[in-house]
């Protein structure tokens, strides 16, 4: 019998993420009520924060495929790119949810135009739903591939801004809280499920990454059938 | 022996997901015409578009007068010498009149000239003052023809000339004429390079190719065409063009300026300027809205040029396109002073002048994403303003710089 990874890592990943959600909410530790202005919201952190660590690996995949495109182009290459922008999608979507939820209960208001990495972030997450929307809005092709790769390529930059932003400009968004030096603090519980989540997604953006690669793949194939049913080919 | 005009040397072309030209050569020397001909999807237009820097080439590169202009490293080099181009589906500007249109062409071939013996062969010199979008299909097509063939006409050194389907909507009497011009453009020494279905204009060629042979054909013997272009210099040609193109249209005022005052009338809806004297950023904000939002709605001469391709007729002759930088500027500085006496009562040049800057980038930085996109098969479907809040960032800290002044 076939083993079918693709399901498999998916099925894994969304239990981590619910083994995570249930850790967040009803074991990991409570901050300091000082720490924070809403602390029951603080627990969005055990979702917002693996849900971006996610995204960041969907851009650099979709980067990947992009450039694997436009300089090779190759088929993989832009498979990894339309699988890239989906996750992308998918999870800067949840990450700048999450964040505008928490951000509204901690801040008073869920969006900051003045926040660098609120913005980047945003822009990250907007660049992957128009190449998502902008690819199903137009017929497969050199064309195509070409104009939304450029794109996955050039939006790439914001990735490392992204992840700078707060040790530059600290406007609303708190430093890091893991490899940020000294300023970094984080329990070894929390650590814990933080760290749970973060694999959890790992894993579910690898079961994305097969699952929609193999579906692309599909896509191709009935094309070229049907290209050869029209006599096109 | 005469100059070779057009060289595609080793061209590879992939549109949609097929390879539509493969490693494919063609030479044209001066005093010839090659008819490309063959079934629909056989690569006819590939090859003129190719030829035109159109098309992104997989492989190979082509040459205008032995020097490159267009490789398959996204190389694109504007032609030292003007070329004439009629594309299948005309790359006229609807608003403009004939005389305008044809005036543009001889100004991009430095030349001027009598237009008046042209338009009356094919039967259009009564309409010459009529805007190209009040005429018919076929009178629209003979435009087009006439425009491909004006480079030609204006010089006495050789000029190559691309027509694809020229004969699609013509009279047979505009046929007879059109095959009478290239006759006498061939004999005076210029290339064509015609892609058609029609035989009747294969009397023309010197040489027919199926995109698979070539053969050697005699073409119908005729006097040489006599130039009638003088000498002209138009500098700026593409920056007057957008200029041209808005005054002639109102088009910046109709999309930009609409949407600009909509916002101002928005915004005293909500406020009374005078109840929020002190919050100095949110009125800084209010003055140059207006200018932003100019930009935002993009440029109007790049929407207005995307129709019948013109844009595309513009991008082969020429790496700059005409647009509305002009207009976005002088816009903004006009919006900001008028912003700044309803929100502030008062007149600063250096906040109008900023003013202006914001609406000449926000536009330009829209054009640029409004061109990225024009590859795509459906360019108004794409979602390319998803992406225009990266300006928002910028523009909240131009709008506090303001605030310090």
């Amino acid at each position: 019998m076939r083993v079918r990874h693709g399901e498999v890592l998916l099925a894994s990943g969304f239990a981590g993420i619910m083994i995570t959600l249930f850790l967040a909410l009803k074991w990991a530790p409570s901050v300091s009520i000082d720490a924070f202005a809403s602390p029951a919201a603080q627990r969005i952190f055990y979702w917002h924060v693996p849900s971006a660590w996610a995204a960041f690996i969907a851009f650099s995949i979709l980067f990947l495929g992009s450039a694997l495109w436009v300089f090779k182009r190759s088929a993989f290459g832009w498979r990894l790119h339309v699988a890239g922008s989906e996750a992308s999608l998918a999870c800067g979507l949840m990450a700048v949810w999450s964040g505008c939820v928490w951000g509204a209960a901690e801040w008073g208001t869920p969006w900051d135009w003045t926040d660098v990495r609120l913005n980047t972030f945003g822009l990250l997450t907007l660049l992957a739903l128009f190449l998502v929307l902008g690819r199903q809005s137009q017929p497969d092709g050199v064309e195509t591939r070409d104009t939304f790769s450029t794109f996955g390529l050039y939006g790439f930059v914001l990735v490392p801004i992204t992840y700078i932003a707060t040790r530059i400009w600290q406007i609303r968004h708190p430093g890091p809280v893991i490899g940020g030096g000294e300023e970094s603090s984080l329990s070894s519980d929390m650590g814990l499920v933080l760290l749970l989540g973060a694999i959890s997604f790992t894993i579910l953006i690898a079961g994305h990454m097969v699952m929609s690669a193999r579906i692309t793949e599909y896509e191709q194939r009935l094309e070229r059938l049907q290209n050869k049913v029209d006599g096109r080919i | 022996m005469a100059d070779t005009l057009l060289e595609l040397d080793g061209v590879t072309v992939r549109r949609g997901i097929d390879i539509v030209l493969s490693n494919f050569d063609l030479s044209l020397d001066g005093g010839q015409c090659t008819i490309l001909h063959g079934e629909n999807g056989s690569g006819k237009s590939t090859v003129i578009e190719a030829s035109a820097r159109l098309l992104p080439l997989e492989k190979g590169e082509v040459r205008h007068h032995s020097i490159m202009v267009h490789d398959h490293e996204g190389r694109r080099k504007t032609p030292k010498f003007p070329f004439g181009l009629t594309l299948q589906s005309n790359g006229l500007v609807p608003s403009q009149t004939i005389q305008k249109h044809l005036e543009t062409v001889c100004a991009l071939s430095q030349s001027n000239c009598d237009l008046t013996p042209i338009l009356e062969s094919y039967g259009l010199s009564h309409r010459r003052h009529d805007k190209i979008a009040h005429l018919s299909g076929g009178q629209q097509r003979k435009v087009s023809v006439i425009s491909g063939l004006i480079p030609a006409m204006l010089s006495e050194k050789p000029r190559l000339i691309l027509l694809d389907e020229p004969d699609s909507g013509l009279d047979d009497s505009s046929i007879e004429t059109l095959k009478t011009h290239i006759n006498q453009l061939r004999s005076a020494g210029h290339a064509i390079l015609i892609a058609t279905h029609d035989e009747r204009l294969f009397d023309c060629a010197t040489s027919l190719h199926d995109l698979t042979n070539e053969k050697q054909n005699e073409p119908t013997s005729s006097e040489a065409w006599e130039n009638i272009g003088t000498e002209a210099n138009n500098t700026f040609l593409t920056t007057k063009m957008g200029w041209k193109y808005n005054a002639s249209t109102l088009i910046s005022i109709q999309r930009n300026w609409l949407a600009s005052l909509i916002v101002i009338g928005a915004l005293l809806t909500l406020v009374e300027p005078l109840s929020i004297e002190d919050q100095d950023v949110l009125l800084m904000g209010f003055v140059l809205a207006p200018a932003f939002t100019i930009g935002l709605v993009g440029d109007s001469v790049t929407s207005m040029l995307k129709e019948q391709r013109a844009i595309d007729w513009w991008r082969a002759q020429v790496n700059s396109i005409p647009n509305s930088n002009i207009e976005s500027f002088l816009s903004g500085i006009i919006l900001t002073m008028f912003s700044m006496q309803l929100f502030l009562q008062e007149f600063d040049w250096r906040i109008v002048f900023i003013g202006g800057l914001v609406g000449f980038a926000t536009t330009f930085c829209l054009r640029f994403l409004q061109l990225s996109t024009m590859r795509l098969a459906r360019t108004n479907a794409v979602f390319i303003r998803l992406l225009t809040p990266i300006l928002i960032l910028p523009w909240a800290m131009i709008v506090e710089y303001c605030v310090m002044l």
